[in-house]
């Protein structure tokens, strides 16, 4: 499972609409973050300004602000992570104007489950990102080469692409863990996660036939469906 | 700037400045010469005049000698203010009054009556023989007789008239060339703007030249805007319709006194099939109006059908032997990776939805010179030949089963947008058995 070491996280929700503000504000506070509500998008970022958040989550389309610019100037400032909420839709090309500014888009309606992951995998990569990179185990005989962004078997090199390498590598760092796809995104592909992107899944496509072509069968990477993928060992 | 075509107006243009120069230039050269020449010799009615005072001159002389030359010059002077003597055989005077030596000069540039007048402008001296044959009256032309009275008139046409007029017709006829064809464009424009986007131009439309491709641009233009529209109000008529039969089973959900487990898992499950419809409204909305141009990769063809199948697998239980990927070769496509993994997937779980218990869904294809065909086939009833357009419409469900419960008739629809948007094709045949949908896509 994910871990929950950073789930003292402070967010700020900006939503103006009240029903679903005051719903976030209890689902997030019963995955034990602790929430801020806005209802109004210059507040909001006003607040933002003035306080420490480890998260802000907003509505695009909040009154008040014309708010891509306000955010763009605040996360030069501050550098938080911002995930924003819309009914813009979910296509990423569609949003991609709005979605400059942001680490994750999340279209609405969700799900307040899809919500949480959501969460989950900016402050995860986030902490990810201020923790000392662990040093590298190397209990089987497959050889990760950083610089060369590539692993090998016996000194056959699988041709991996750099993204290949990164979305195994983390697999790799997490064996036997199921990591979410908005994790994945985040932190392999470095950007947010739409429902209908393919990128991640054809890179895992990827990373299974050229491990299979270069004779791995210690580590497979599995499908957790409707939530991510798992490097797991075999026989494991 | 490029070079202009065949069809260009630019050659209109020039061969009408062409032959404006041509006909300005030969008509007045030419109709100068006619009138010269037409003009070059006395007409029979001044020769007449002209052998009458003769005539009268000889009597004269001949009633009163000398003086009687004398008085007929003298009446002559009066009537013509011309020169004229009347002289013998051997250029001497018969008047009382001797010729001086600029006469017998002069007496030596004389024409006869059926001699050319000379050159334009010249005053021509002409001489009428007496009936003996010897003597003669030599006299200028008076300026009423003179046949080039009217050069200056003939000038003033051929110089200012003659360009003018052409100039008008010219200008008539670049009109014709160039404002009608605009004034029909107007009147589509209007009609556009009256919402009449049935407006198309027509004739111009046909033209080859500039023009032409402005009238085909105004077409082109016209005809998305009313497939836009259309579409548009198609869609959101559709739309309506569709968001009704989730809407009125929740209403009777919620008044038919269900348990709140029950009642939470009917609204979950029909707010997820209307955020499915709407979602692939508005996808499908997208594709067709906005057209947008996906940024195109190089996709391995294998690795995407192993995660579409994958996928399949997981949310239909099937086996993987029964989705065989049976495509000739390293098949690469240059393509947007989701545009095409979105079409590819809506045929997919379509095939699977209709295929029958055990059935197998196969995905062919080969190298066609610069694309491959590919073509995703299943075991199931087909559909009828004439229904196989009909497929690719949005909200087209042929089986009559209710919104929801077999999707909402969009995929097909926004397959084929997707595609479309890749500059491929999609279409679909009866195989033997079953659907065969056919793609056509750009190869890497």
């Amino acid at each position: 499972m994910l871990s929950t070491d950073y789930s003292a996280a402070r967010i700020l929700a900006v939503e103006d609409d009240p029903l679903l503000a005051s719903h976030l504000q209890a689902h997030l506070q019963d995955c034990g973050y602790s929430v801020t509500l806005s209802r109004d998008g210059s507040e909001g970022l006003q607040l933002a300004e003035n306080e420490d958040f480890d998260l802000i989550l907003m509505d695009i389309l909040l009154p008040g602000t014309n708010g891509l610019d306000a955010l763009q100037q605040l996360r030069q400032r501050r550098g938080v992570p911002v995930l924003l909420m819309s009914a813009l839709g979910d296509e990423p090309n569609r949003i991609a104007g709005f979605s400059q500014g942001a680490d994750d888009f999340l279209p609405k309606p969700f799900s307040l489950g899809e919500l949480r992951v959501r969460v989950e995998a900016i402050l995860r990569r986030v902490a990810y990102e201020r923790r000392e990179q662990l040093p590298r185990e190397s209990g089987d005989a497959l050889w990760f080469d950083e610089g060369r962004c590539d692993v090998a078997l016996a000194g056959n090199w699988a041709g991996l692409t750099p993204s290949e390498y990164r979305v195994l590598e983390l697999l790799w760092r997490h064996m036997d863990e199921a990591l979410s796809k908005p994790f994945l995104y985040q932190q392999a592909l470095r950007r947010g996660y739409a429902q209908h992107d393919r990128s991640l899944d054809m890179h895992v496509s990827h990373i299974r036939r050229k491990l299979q072509a270069i004779g791995y069968h210690a580590g497979r990477v599995e499908t957790v469906w409707g939530r991510g993928y798992v490097l797991v060992q075999a026989g494991a | 700037m490029r070079f202009p075509g065949r069809h260009s107006l630019l050659w209109k243009l020039t061969a009408a400045l062409a032959l404006f120069c041509l006909l300005l230039v030969s008509l007045h050269v030419d109709l100068e010469r006619l009138f010269i020449q037409a003009t070059s010799r006395l007409p029979a009615a001044t020769k007449a005049v002209l052998t009458d005072y003769a005539h009268e001159a000889e009597a004269a002389w001949r009633e009163a000698g000398a003086s009687g030359v004398d008085a007929f010059l003298a009446r002559l002077g009066e009537r013509e203010q011309v020169w004229a003597v009347v002289v013998d055989g051997q250029q001497r005077s018969l008047s009382s009054q001797p010729l001086d030596k600029d006469e017998r000069v002069r007496l030596n540039f004389v024409r006869r009556l059926d001699w050319p007048v000379g050159r334009p402008g010249g005053r021509p001296t002409f001489f009428v023989p007496f009936s003996d044959g010897e003597a003669r009256l030599v006299m200028g032309l008076p300026e009423r007789l003179n046949p080039r009275k009217y050069l200056e008139l003939w000038s003033l046409l051929l110089q200012r008239v003659l360009p003018a007029t052409l100039a008008v017709l010219l200008g008539a006829l670049l009109y014709r060339l160039l404002i009608a064809p605009l004034a029909t464009l107007r009147r589509q424009a209007n009609a556009l703007h009256a919402d009449d986007l049935s407006a198309r131009a027509g004739n111009v439309a046909r033209r080859r030249d500039e023009l032409g491709e402005l009238a085909r641009a105004f077409d082109h233009m016209a005809e998305r805007l009313q497939a836009t529209v259309s579409l548009q109000r198609q869609l959101l008529r559709d739309l309506s319709h569709e968001l009704r039969t989730p809407l009125s089973r929740l209403r009777v959900a919620g008044e038919s006194g269900l348990d709140a487990e029950q009642l939470s898992q009917r609204v979950l499950k029909e707010v997820d099939g209307m955020q499915r419809l709407v979602a692939d409204t508005l996808e499908l909305a997208w594709l067709d109006t906005e057209r947008p141009r996906l940024t195109a990769e190089n996709v391995e063809l294998a690795a995407l059908w192993d995660v579409l199948a994958e996928n399949v697998r997981f949310e239909s239980g099937w086996s993987g032997e029964r989705l065989r990927y049976q495509v000739q070769g390293d098949c690469r496509l240059h393509c947007n990776l989701n545009a095409l993994a979105q079409a590819l997937e809506n045929v997919l779980r379509n095939a699977v939805r209709h295929s029958p218990a055990g059935g197998a869904v196969h995905l062919g294809g080969r190298r066609e010179g610069a694309c491959w065909h590919l073509w995703l086939s299943d075991e199931g009833g087909g559909v009828a030949e004439e229904q196989l357009e009909e497929i690719f419409l949005p909200f087209t469900r042929l089986d009559g089963s209710r919104p929801g419960d077999g999707g909402f008739g969009l995929g097909l629809s926004i397959a084929r947008s997707a595609i479309a948007g890749q500059g491929g094709r999609i279409w679909a045949e009866n195989g033997a058995p079953g659907l065969c949908v056919h793609f056509q896509l750009p190869a890497a």
